[in-house]
């Protein structure tokens, strides 16, 4: 890519232009560009002068970033509503994601423990059944993680400041670290019980420092990575 | 009152209106537009040939425009084509520059708006 390009993405994306506009843009432009090349060759420049001359007719830096920034339309919408792209969505995303861990919980707990009190500790350790429950068990224990890594490849992308991914990671990381799920069996005297399964928020049974450490964990995993890049980026020359 | 519609840039809505235009009977990608502009206006119109495309994308968002992309000689291009909504939307253009047209040439001819301009 040019290095025009190169400042021309950076300048987009900075401004809120969704990456795929950006990328489109770009797209279409070096296509121009290498018309425009073509064009001067055949009139008699040489490349240097070809290139340059196409350069000069394509546009100023400001003309090209204007006619783009200009319009709201082309706006990302993680831009134009930061709090839904790092509060709500992730939110939604890992109610998702748990509730599938849930259901997967309470139809094994159904299938393969039928008598038992609780699915934790004393369930199957071989076979399907052990597969069944270590899937919704990933599930549950991956999905802040995920939701985590997808806020900062979305704010990287995009180049946004850091407040809002970093308030988002916070977010994920107090809920991913602090939530829990109680499941058990009412007492029936001589009988079994309904399964009861409930979903709080607070501290582990590892008491307030196990489900602080947890809240670290995931925000250090989550958001390191973020903020090396970002690093890498400000120290880079090209940018 | 008759209501008036104010006109706040003079370039407003021209970008469009010639795209349109260009659009209406064959399609075209983004060098071949600029360089049919540059043709049928005597270059009069001249711009950083590169802000062609934002225009042609927010068209396409409007629904005025298709795009499709198209190989021809080992290169892909992606080619425009107006839409229905685009013709309408070139008819109310062309109809409002037409008048603002008119209304400029009765001016400039010295005919009775001309009294406005001190």
């Amino acid at each position: 890519m040019p290095r025009p390009f190169r400042e021309l993405r950076e300048r987009l994306l900075r401004a809120g232009v969704a990456p795929r506009h950006v990328r489109r843009y770009l797209a279409e432009l070096a296509d121009h560009l290498a018309d425009l090349v073509a064009e001067e060759q055949q009139a008699g420049r040489t490349r240097a002068e070809a290139e340059s001359a196409a350069l000069a007719r394509l546009g100023e830096m400001d003309d090209l970033a204007r006619a783009m920034t200009g319009q709201r339309q082309f706006q990302a919408w993680c831009v134009r509503a930061p709090w839904v792209a790092f509060g709500l969505v992730p939110l939604l995303a890992l109610a998702a994601a748990w509730f599938v861990a849930f259901f997967i919980l309470w139809s094994g707990w159904q299938m393969f423990l039928p008598g038992a009190d609780t699915p934790f500790g004393a369930g199957p350790n071989y076979g399907f059944a052990n597969l069944y429950f270590q899937a919704g068990k990933a599930i549950y224990f991956y999905a802040p993680l995920i939701v985590g890594w997808g806020i900062a490849l979305i704010a990287a992308r995009q180049r946004l400041k850091i407040i809002w991914p970093t308030l988002g990671l916070a977010l994920i990381a107090w809920i991913g670290g602090t939530g829990q799920v109680l499941a058990g069996r009412t007492t029936v005297p001589g009988g079994l019980g309904h399964i009861s399964m409930e979903f709080t928020l607070g501290p582990s049974v590892h008491g307030i420092s196990g489900g602080l450490i947890h809240v670290l964990v995931i925000l250090s995993v989550t958001g390191l990575p973020y903020l090396i890049w970002r690093l890498q980026k400000s120290l880079s020359p090209s940018t | 009152m008759a209501s008036r519609v104010s006109n706040p840039s003079f370039m407003n809505g021209v970008p469009e209106l010639l795209i349109l235009r260009l659009l209406e009977h064959e399609e075209m990608y983004g060098y071949e537009i600029v360089q049919a502009i540059q043709d049928r206006t005597g270059s009069v119109i001249s711009v950083g040939e590169g802000v062609v495309y934002p225009v042609l994308h927010g068209l396409e968002q409007d629904g005025a425009l298709t795009s499709r992309r198209k190989s021809i000689g080992g290169r892909s291009r992606i080619y425009y084509s107006i839409t229905s909504a685009g013709s309408r939307r070139l008819a109310d253009l062309a109809q409002s520059w037409t008048g603002l047209a008119g209304a400029i040439q009765q001016v400039l001819a010295g005919g009775p708006n001309a009294q406005a301009i001190p």
